[in-house]
Formats: structure tokens, C-alpha cells, sequence
């Protein structure tokens, strides 16, 4: 585990806001609920939904934030969004944008 | 991990559940007769043209009975996380979902359709009619035909622009053509005797024949509605498929896909029961000028004669719901998965007898199967689902046909590969949780997980490069994409994108027939 959180650090080198282990658990998310939708690293040319990899992490950060608190609308991410922490949007935000598309 | 993903989708569901169905139900005005369309159209491809199932569970009166249609209806708008079920939001309205779900409520399973020699006839299309006008070489930069490695890309729902066939090139690893397929597409053989050519079998029974020289699609037709089934005779001059919707199985001329003679599928199952079968497996052989097709439900081997009239010897009492099967000894013996009783059933193709049935773990899914020869001895990988908390690898002395050993492995799995030149049999752990990111390498000599490798996605259907040197993973759905890896050092070399990649199929294949054994054993079988 401590080599991991080593090479993690490594990898986010002077990023200093992230947490190490974050991008883990960014990862995990998106593998677990966003891929579903949005792909790992493009979504489905057949699909109406936006890509994320390789996107401005604020850009994501605020329009997860505004989705979750409803400033901005659509039904699938107002409820998606409704369930991520702070936490959780950073992380995956900075996952997402860490991401060749 | 698993428990919390499942929780956490879980909740998801509901959580979109309750947001984006907070009104009553409308009652849909669109006709069943357009519901059946929009089902044929979106859904039939995964769960089939009978309601039935395939790949994906039967959805019917009966399989939905007492479900809630709204949290169908959340399901089929968000899809199921980790799975091929894709979301539907955005490509249906929500009053074509509700009808959906009505219909599909109210709908019994279907009887099974007819699907006659006339309509495989008709169904015959020519993209390219003078075929002499093709190119007389590979139009692109190529050592060898056998370097060509294909990938059977599904597409996120199925159908659609990203499903097709994708073809790379396992030296440079750089993609060097694709051929749209409509649906998806589940199946890729190519002819022993013409290396230019590759057929395309789809999850909708059509199959493409493919001209591997100029990357083009040169006819295709439609076999049935669903299955997987697909085999080229030793000579290139036959294919056969079969058909889980209907229950039968055809032989087409591999020149110009003309149907020449259907066989309906039934026998009289283990039990006594005269039953009507899915296709399963079907396979050409070097050894012989014949096909071997597995009756899935009647628990037949079929061996069809490659002469006037295509006269067929039938095996019985092979297994309790077989499946897929592979070759080893020159092509003369055929093993036989077989789902419920859970064995390999080893048939020697020369006698057309059932030589012994061995023990293959838990739910055996050999796909394709795997043979090498270590010390003497050629040993047989089969995979299995491992549904029944059995989790092993099965191998066998395949002269000898007995167990040899059953490899622990973290989960369940589905397809082996190995390669003469490479020192690891991979296979997919297909368990659903963050297993199902992983390969795990089993050294051939001493018969033990030496690594586990995290592809990311849901890794898939391992294959290696036909000279060996690279391990080429599908990391299937939500992954997007194939990884490629230096099958020693097990770095990961280069990755090609493309929507949810399946089966992986090397060019290599028709020279060394199953996976494993070198080209030179091959000739000494002709
Ligand atoms: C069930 C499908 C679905 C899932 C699952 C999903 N999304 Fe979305 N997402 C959408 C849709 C639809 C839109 C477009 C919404 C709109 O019109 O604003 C969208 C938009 C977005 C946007 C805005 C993109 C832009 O270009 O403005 C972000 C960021 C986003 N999603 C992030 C996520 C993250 C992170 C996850 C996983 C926690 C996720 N989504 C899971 C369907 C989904
Ligand atoms: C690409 C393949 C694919 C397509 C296309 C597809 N499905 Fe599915 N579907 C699946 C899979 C796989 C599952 C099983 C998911 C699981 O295990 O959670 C599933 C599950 C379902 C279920 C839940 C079944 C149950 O018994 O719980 C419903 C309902 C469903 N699909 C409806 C549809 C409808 C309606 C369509 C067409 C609009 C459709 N599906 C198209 C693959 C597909």
C-alpha cells in the first residue's frame, strides 16, 4: 500500500490539493458508474453522451457540483451527481482529465 | 469491493428511479405491432429474436412476471452497470421505454421462427461483384497473412457504427482495416486454404465474407437470427453455421455464401426426451473433409460428411448442455464442453466415439481451448465459469485423457490462450467485481498462477500474436479498448481503441488449429 500511495504521488507530482490515493478511487468510480455512460476514454459514437476523457478538470469539478446542486439540469445527473461528495467529484474530475482520450 | 459497487449502483438506480419516473404511468399508444419492431430493432440482437435469451437473460411475460415496471424502466434507461446492458437514455423516448416494457410484460416467449433455405437464399447480398477485380496482394504493408489479428468490436449497444470487425496488425500493432457489421459482431474464422479470406459471423446470424487483402466486405447473408456458431472446412471450400433462433444449422458454399443444405436440430437428450437444440460449437477439422456441430440441448455430436447429400453420423449421450469445443492430435479428437454436468467429453473423430469424459472444473466454457506440449506430454486448458465456487482451470494429458491438474484461480473464467513460443496459458477471470479487470498467467511447466495483470475494463477473450511474442486483451465493455502486452515481460506495449472489443482471433489459428501447438505439428498431421 505504501509504494502505491509512493508512485501514486509520483504520477500527480506537484499537484498539491489531490490526495494521493485519489486517483484510485476517481478510477474506481468512473469504472463503476460513469463508464456505464460516458466510456473510460471516449463513450459510444451511437450515444448521446458528452466524452470526459482528457477534459479540464475545473471544467468537470463545476459542472458536477452545479448538476448536484441543480443550478444546471438534466435528470440522469442531477441524479447521479445528487450522491457524489466532494470528495468523490475531485477525484474522478482529476481522473477523467489525467485521461488520453 | 463487489458489495459496495453493487451498493452504490444500487442506489444509483433507485436514486434515478424516483427523479426521472416521478409520474404516473401513461398509457402508451404505440401498437404492440411497433413495439415488436422497436424490440427486433434494439434488443432482439442480445436477447433474442424469440424472447427468449442469448447472451443477455429472456425478457418475457413470464421472466418479468411481478417485476415493477418502473425500476425496467430505470434499468433499461440507465443500462446495468458492469455488464453489456447498455443505457438506452437518450437513443429511446420514454414513451417508446414504456411501451417497451408493457409489451415485453405482456409478450410469452415466441415460438421459434422458421428461417428456410429460400430465405438464406435471398438473404445473399454482393457488395463486390467481379472478384477478379480485387487486388492480387495485401494492399497495405504485411510480413504475412498470419500476422493479422482480428477483434469481434461489439459496439456499446449492440449495433450501430461501432459495431465491426476490427483488423490489426500484430507486429506494429496499428489497426489496418475495419468492416462495418451492423450488429455486433461475436465470431471471426478465416480460410485454411485462401489466406485472403476471413468470415464475419454477427450476433444476428449474418455472416461477411471479407476480403482480408483490400479490407472490404465482398457479400454476406443471413444464416438465422441468433448464434454463434460458425466453422470453414480444411479444404476452404464449405462453412456451416448454426443457429440458437431457429434451431438449425447450414452449409454454405465459402465462395459465394449460396445455402446448400439446412439440418434441423433435434435428438433424443440424455434423458430419453426428444428435444429441439440450439447450435452450439461448430468446427471444420484439418484431420478430415467434415464438420463436427454440438447440439447444445440434445447433448449430441453431429459429424457431417463433406461428400454429395452431406450424410451426418450422430453421437449420443456427449453431455447435459454443450457448448464449445477444441482439437487436439491433428484434428482426430474434439473435447466437448458440457454446462450442467460439468465435464470435457473427449470424441475421437475417427471412430466417431465418445472416448472418456473428464472432470473440467465448474460450468466448462473451453472457448477455443488451449494445447501445449511440455515434456512429452500434450496437455489440454479448459476454462470454466466457475459458478458453483469451484474456481479452477481444468488441464489435461490429452494422450493419456485423464486430469492432470486443476489450477486454482481467483474466478471464474471464460476463454484460454497459449501460444508454442510463449511461456504463460493466459485466461480472463470473469467474475463480476474488480476480478473482472484481470488475466491471470498460468505457467505452462509448473502449472501455477505466476501473475495477475489488471487490463482495466471487463477484461476478455486473451490471444497472442501468431509469432507468439505479444498477449493482445479485449478490456471488453466500459473499457473501450484493446491491450496489447509482450507476452515474456508482460509490459504493456501499445493499446488500440475501439467500443467494448470481444473475441480476439489470430489469422495464426488456421496454422496452428487450437491455440498452443505449433504450425509444424500441423503439417505432420496432413
Ligand atoms: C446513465 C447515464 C450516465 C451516467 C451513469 C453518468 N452520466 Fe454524466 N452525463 C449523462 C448525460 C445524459 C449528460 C448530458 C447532460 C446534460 O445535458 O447536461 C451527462 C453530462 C455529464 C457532464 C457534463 C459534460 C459537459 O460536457 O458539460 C459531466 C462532467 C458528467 N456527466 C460526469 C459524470 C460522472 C463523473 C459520472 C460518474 C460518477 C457520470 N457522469 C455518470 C449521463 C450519464
Ligand atoms: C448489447 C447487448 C444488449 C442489448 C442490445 C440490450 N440488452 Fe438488456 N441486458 C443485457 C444484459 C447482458 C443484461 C443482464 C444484465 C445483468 O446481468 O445485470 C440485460 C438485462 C436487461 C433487463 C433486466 C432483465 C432481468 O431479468 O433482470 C431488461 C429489462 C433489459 N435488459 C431490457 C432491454 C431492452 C428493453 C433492450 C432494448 C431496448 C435491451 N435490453 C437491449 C444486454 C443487452
Amino acid at each position: 500500500m505504501k509504494l502505491t500511495i509512493l508512485s501514486g504521488l509520483l504520477i500527480l507530482g506537484a499537484v498539491q490539493s489531490v490526495n494521493a490515493a485519489s486517483i484510485y478511487a476517481g478510477e474506481a468510480k468512473a469504472a463503476a458508474v460513469c463508464s456505464q455512460c460516458h466510456g473510460i476514454r471516449m463513450p459510444s459514437a451511437d450515444a448521446p453522451f458528452p466524452p470526459l476523457a482528457g477534459r479540464d478538470a475545473d471544467y468537470l469539478k463545476t459542472a458536477l457540483k452545479q448538476y448536484r446542486d441543480k443550478t444546471r439540469k438534466s435528470d440522469i445527473m442531477n441524479a447521479i451527481a445528487g450522491s457524489l461528495s466532494d470528495d468523490d467529484i475531485s477525484n474522478v474530475a482529476m481522473y477523467y482529465a489525467k485521461l488520453k482520450p | 469491493m463487489n458489495a459496495q459497487k453493487k451498493r452504490l449502483s444500487k442506489s444509483i438506480l433507485t436514486g434515478l428511479a424516483a427523479i426521472i419516473l416521478p409520474f404516473g404511468v401513461q398509457a402508451s399508444s404505440d401498437s404492440p405491432k411497433n413495439m415488436h419492431q422497436l424490440y427486433e430493432d434494439n434488443c432482439a440482437s442480445c436477447h433474442g429474436s424469440d424472447h427468449g435469451g442469448f447472451i443477455a437473460p429472456g425478457l418475457n411475460a413470464d421472466s418479468l412476471k411481478g417485476r415493477s415496471p418502473t425500476a425496467l424502466r430505470s434499468l433499461i434507461m440507465t443500462g446495468s452497470f458492469d455488464t453489456l446492458m447498455p443505457p438506452f437514455y437518450g437513443r429511446l423516448s420514454d414513451d417508446e421505454i414504456r411501451g417497451l416494457v408493457k409489451h415485453l410484460q405482456t409478450t410469452p416467449k415466441q415460438a421459434n421462427p422458421t428461417w428456410t433455405i429460400d430465405d438464406i437464399k435471398a438473404s445473399i447480398k454482393v457488395y463486390v461483384k467481379d472478384e477478379s477485380t480485387l487486388p492480387a496482394k495485401p494492399t497495405y504493408q504485411i510480413n504475412s497473412m498470419d500476422d493479422v489479428i482480428g477483434v469481434a468490436a461489439r459496439g456499446k449497444y449492440g449495433r450501430g457504427s461501432g459495431s465491426k470487425a476490427v483488423f490489426i496488425n500484430s507486429v506494429t500493432h496499428k489497426q489496418i482495416g475495419e468492416i462495418p457489421t451492423g450488429t455486433a459482431a461475436h465470431i471471426i474464422d478465416y480460410n485454411p486454404a485462401n489466406p485472403r479470406w476471413a468470415y464475419v459471423k454477427t450476433d444476428t446470424a449474418e455472416i461477411f465474407k471479407v476480403d482480408l487483402y483490400s479490407m472490404q466486405a465482398v457479400r454476406s447473408v443471413k444464416t438465422g437470427f441468433n448464434g454463434p456458431g460458425l466453422g470453414v472446412s480444411r479444404d476452404g471450400k464449405y462453412i456451416m453455421a448454426g443457429s440458437y433462433v431457429p434451431h438449425n444449422a447450414v452449409i454454405l458454399d465459402a465462395d459465394t455464401l449460396e445455402p446448400l443444405k439446412t439440418f434441423e436440430l433435434e435428438g433424443v437428450d440424455p434423458d430419453g426426451k426428444m428435444v429441439s437444440s440450439d447450435s452450439g460449437m461448430i468446427i471444420g477439422t484439418p484431420f478430415a473433409d467434415i464438420f463436427a456441430i454440438a447440439l447444445e440441448n440434445a447433448g449430441q455430436v453431429w459429424v457431417v460428411d463433406l461428400k454429395e447429400g452431406f450424410p451426418v453420423t450422430k453421437i449420443e449421450k456427449v453431455g447435459r448442455h454443450l457448448h464449445d469445443a477444441f482439437l487436439s492430435h491433428g484434428g482426430s479428437k474434439l473435447m466437448v464442453a458440457s454446462y450442467d454436468d460439468s465435464i470435457v467429453t473427449a470424441i475421437d473423430l475417427k471412430d466417431r466415439k465418445i472416448i472418456k469424459k473428464l472432470e473440467a472444473g465448474c460450468v466448462p466454457h473451453v472457448g477455443g481451448g488451449s494445447v501445449v506440449e511440455v515434456d512429452g506430454r500434450t496437455l489440454g486448458f479448459g476454462t470454466n465459469f466457475g459458478d458453483c465456487d469451484k474456481m479452477v482451470v481444468s488441464v489435461w494429458d490429452l494422450d493419456k485423457m485423464e486430469v492432470v491438474k486443476q489450477v486454482p484461480v481467483s474466478g471464474g473464467t471464460e476463454s484460454p490462450a497459449a501460444h508454442a513460443n510463449a511461456p504463460y496459458v493466459a485466461v480472463d477471470i470473469i467474475s463480476k467485481d474488480r476480478r473482472a479487470r484481470t488475466i491471470q498467467l498460468i505457467d505452462k511447466k509448473s502449472l501455477e498462477v505466476v501473475k495477475t495483470l489488471d487490463v482495466g475494463g471487463h477484461a476478455y477473450f486473451p490471444e497472442y500474436s501468431a509469432d507468439g511474442k505479444f498477449l493482445y486483451v479485449s478490456a471488453g465493455y466500459s473499457g473501450d479498448e484493446v491491450v496489447v502486452y509482450d507476452s515474456t515481460s508482460l509490459e504493456k506495449v501499445a493499446s488500440v481503441a475501439m467500443e467494448s472489443p470481444a473475441g480476439i482471433f489470430s489469422h495464426g489459428r488456421v496454422r496452428y488449429m487450437t491455440r498452443g501447438l505449433s504450425p509444424d505439428e500441423m503439417k505432420g498431421a496432413k
